[in-house]
């Protein structure tokens, strides 16, 4: 009884000390995986600013214009091709965004 | 029997220990309570590391989520000149890496200081060759810098940072508290040979970067306005220029596009000249457009119809000793033939119709005197004189265009009025913020300004406007398939030598919408001082045919001459 507690115990101290040094150590890991983190974050970031220049439409034309000798569409040459019931693709408020507006009375201005 | 120390020697000993123990207590107290909070912060200082995170400045995008401002972090600098050997040395490596004469790299390198700049955001590439380098006193930080992708699209709006990343001109300046990222200061724990391990508080370390915006303009079509404006100012060799595109219904500007350009990645060599945002800081007397708001009063007031007869005076007209010319000798005309033709004389007439006060009442209500309150810094009120102010002519003179000043903003503002149905909308160019996470902060709902006139008004001022274009000043605006409502503006400037009107210098300008029937935009053209001909019609009229065509086709509006195609499905 006497031998299983002190097995206990230097097992205990063991865990403890296992413990303190895994709790360092993972630490560490933390802090490498943080910048690891940062560097692609960084690295992300760098290539989404080059992504935006390489498709501005600037860019886009000039490379479609001067390289590929492509032309801007003559009149007649778009042909819009809209399905039953489609509408076009209009921002327009809902009506009660400009339920104020509908409810101006018409007529003369009231300023 | 032994014999012990005697008594004195004793009570020697126990004094010395009791010195020592007084010492030893003394000693203690100094350190543990006297000193404690000196001490403590000294052992802080070794084993923890204090560092400043500022969170990185928000994104812009354009309508669809196309970048148009952001952050990267890019290696700054600096140098270490008490630690240096041979200064000179060192500036001549640094030189051809960071691009600075190698003398003035020297200068900073041998002041008497632990720390200094050499160079800040440089480019990444610099940054990994000064690292293949290896110099020792020298080295880098990363630091956040703001990125303009785009280049010149849209400069004038978005406007740009400071080195520091504090919003300076346009957008950056304007929403400035939502895109600065957070700052925060936190402790990291640092072990015996210097390596932080990690911090107190975890969770606290990164700060929150600053708010993403997503702006109501769409990048193809500034793009469009943007090339077509710098076409037109350096084919008419004009000093600046200015394009709006707005939608009518909710207000949103599409487009802004303001000539000469800038880039916002280098301005340090610019001048505020270069990057003001005319589209709103700068007035102009608009002249023949403001004929549009004469006569929307005048048709509301129903003191017009446009039927009404209205003789020209054969062009020439004189009101309080002075004389009213039109640029074709005209006589008797409609009301309708008032604006197509753009007749002075008419405009004129119909003001003095209206009277001082009515007229005033309209002009304030289509917004002139007043900032538009757009969501961008720097806007003018414009110049508009209250009626106990005018002289006896002003009133014809405010009814052709003269005598006001106005911004090609507060213009495009009251023609998408009429576009509108003759509801005025509250221009805006932020349409959400986001946070971090991409959670919704704020939506920028279309806000109804007032209601300025009937919309029975304006539909008759859209065909009176369509009328400008078929058979009027305004011929150049005509885009083949769409109904196109506008009118034209040529005014003189002054001659800030003598006072007075000038004859060489013009703006011209044209404003409308399309599709009549149905708008899809308003839209201004604004061409400043162009050389040999300036008439609005012949330097303005085209851009917006030009633009309003090639954003007509980008939006997918069909023209009224398309055969509608139905497509066949087919269940199997």
């Amino acid at each position: 009884m006497k031998k299983l507690t002190i097995v206990a115990g230097v097992m205990l101290v063991f865990v403890f000390v296992w413990e303190r040094v895994d709790v360092v150590r993972l630490g560490y890991q933390i802090e490498r995986l943080k910048v690891q983190k940062i560097l692609l974050e960084r690295e992300r970031d760098q290539l989404q600013v080059k992504f935006s220049a390489l498709t501005a439409p600037e860019r886009i034309a000039k490379v479609a214009t001067e390289k590929l000798g492509l032309v801007p569409p003559q009149q007649g040459q778009v042909l819009m091709v809209h399905q039953p019931g489609e509408t076009p693709n209009l921002s327009v408020p809902p009506a009660e965004q400009i339920r104020l507006a509908r409810h101006v009375p018409t007529g003369r201005v009231s300023e | 029997m032994t014999v012990g120390p005697s008594r004195g020697r004793r009570y020697v000993m126990l004094l010395l220990l009791l010195c020592g123990f007084g010492i030893i207590l003394f000693r203690l107290v100094t350190l543990q309570v006297l000193q404690a909070a000196e001490l403590t912060a000294k052992a802080d200082r070794q084993h923890q590391k204090t560092v400043s995170f500022e969170g990185a400045r928000g994104m812009v995008s354009d309508r669809h989520g196309k970048v148009l401002a952001m952050n990267v972090e890019v290696p700054s600098v600096f140098g270490v000149p008490t630690s240096l050997e041979s200064p000179s040395t060192v500036a001549r490596h640094l030189s051809p890496v960071l691009h600075i004469r190698s003398g003035e790299l020297e200068r900073k390198l041998r002041q008497d200081k632990s720390f200094v700049w050499l160079a800040r955001k440089v480019e990444p590439e610099q940054g990994r060759r000064l690292e293949q380098l290896s110099l020792d006193g020298i080295g880098m930080v990363m630091e956040g810098r703001r990125f303009y992708p785009k280049g010149p699209l849209l400069a004038h709006v978005l406007g740009f940072s400071g080195m520091d990343g504090q919003g300076l001109e346009g957008l950056e300046r304007r929403y400035d508290s939502h895109l600065h990222g957070e700052k925060r200061v936190t402790v990291l724990q640092r072990d015996a040979l210097g390596r932080t391990v990690f911090p107190k508080g975890l969770s606290e370390q990164v700060p929150t970067p600053g708010h993403a915006l997503t702006l109501t303009v769409d990048e193809v079509i500034q793009y469009i306005a943007e090339k077509e404006l710098e076409e037109a100012v350096t084919h008419t060799r004009a000093r600046s220029g200015t394009i709006i595109v707005m939608e009518p219904q909710s207000g949103a500007i599409l487009a802004m596009a303001v000539s000469p350009r800038f880039d916002p990645n280098v301005v340090a060599a610019l001048t505020p000249d270069r990057w003001r945002n005319r589209a709103l800081t700068d007035t102009y007397e608009p002249g023949s457009t403001m004929k549009v708001v004469v006569a929307a009063a005048a048709l509301e007031e129903k003191v017009m119809t446009p039927g009404s007869m209205v003789f020209g005076e054969n062009g020439h007209m004189v009101i309080a000793n002075t004389t009213i010319h039109d640029h074709e000798k005209l006589g008797w005309m409609t009301f309708s033939e008032v604006i197509q033709k753009s007749s002075n004389i008419g405009a004129a007439k119909t003001g003095m119709v209206l009277g001082e006060q009515r007229f005033y009442r309209y002009l304030q209500a289509f917004g002139f005197g007043q900032r538009t309150e757009i969501d961008l810094p720097g806007e003018v009120s414009g110049l508009l004189k209250a009626p106990k102010d005018w002289g006896r002519r002003s009133l014809a003179s405010i009814s052709m265009g003269q005598e006001v000043g106005v911004t090609p903003l507060q213009m495009v503002s009251a023609v998408a009025t009429l576009a509108n149905g003759g509801v005025m909308m509250k221009p805006y160019v932020v349409s959400e913020v986001r946070d971090h996470k991409g959670r919704l902060l704020k939506e920028v709902l279309p806000q109804v300004k007032r209601r300025v006139v009937s919309p029975d008004t304006a539909r008759t001022m859209t065909t009176m406007l369509e009328g400008v274009i078929t058979d009027g000043t305004g011929a150049k605006a005509a885009i083949p398939g769409f109904r196109v409502a506008g009118k034209t503006g040529t005014a003189q400037k002054i001659d800030s030598r003598t006072g007075a009107y000038s004859s060489t210098q013009f703006v011209g300008s044209f404003l409308g919408y399309v599709p009549a029937e149905s708008p899809r935009m308003a839209m201004i053209v604004v061409i400043d001082e162009p050389q040999g001909e300036a008439w609005g019609g012949a330097v303005a009229a085209p851009v917006f045919r030009r633009v309003g065509e090639q954003v007509l086709n980008y939006l997918g509006v069909s023209r009224e001459d398309t055969v509608k195609i139905a497509l066949a499905t087919k269940d199997y």
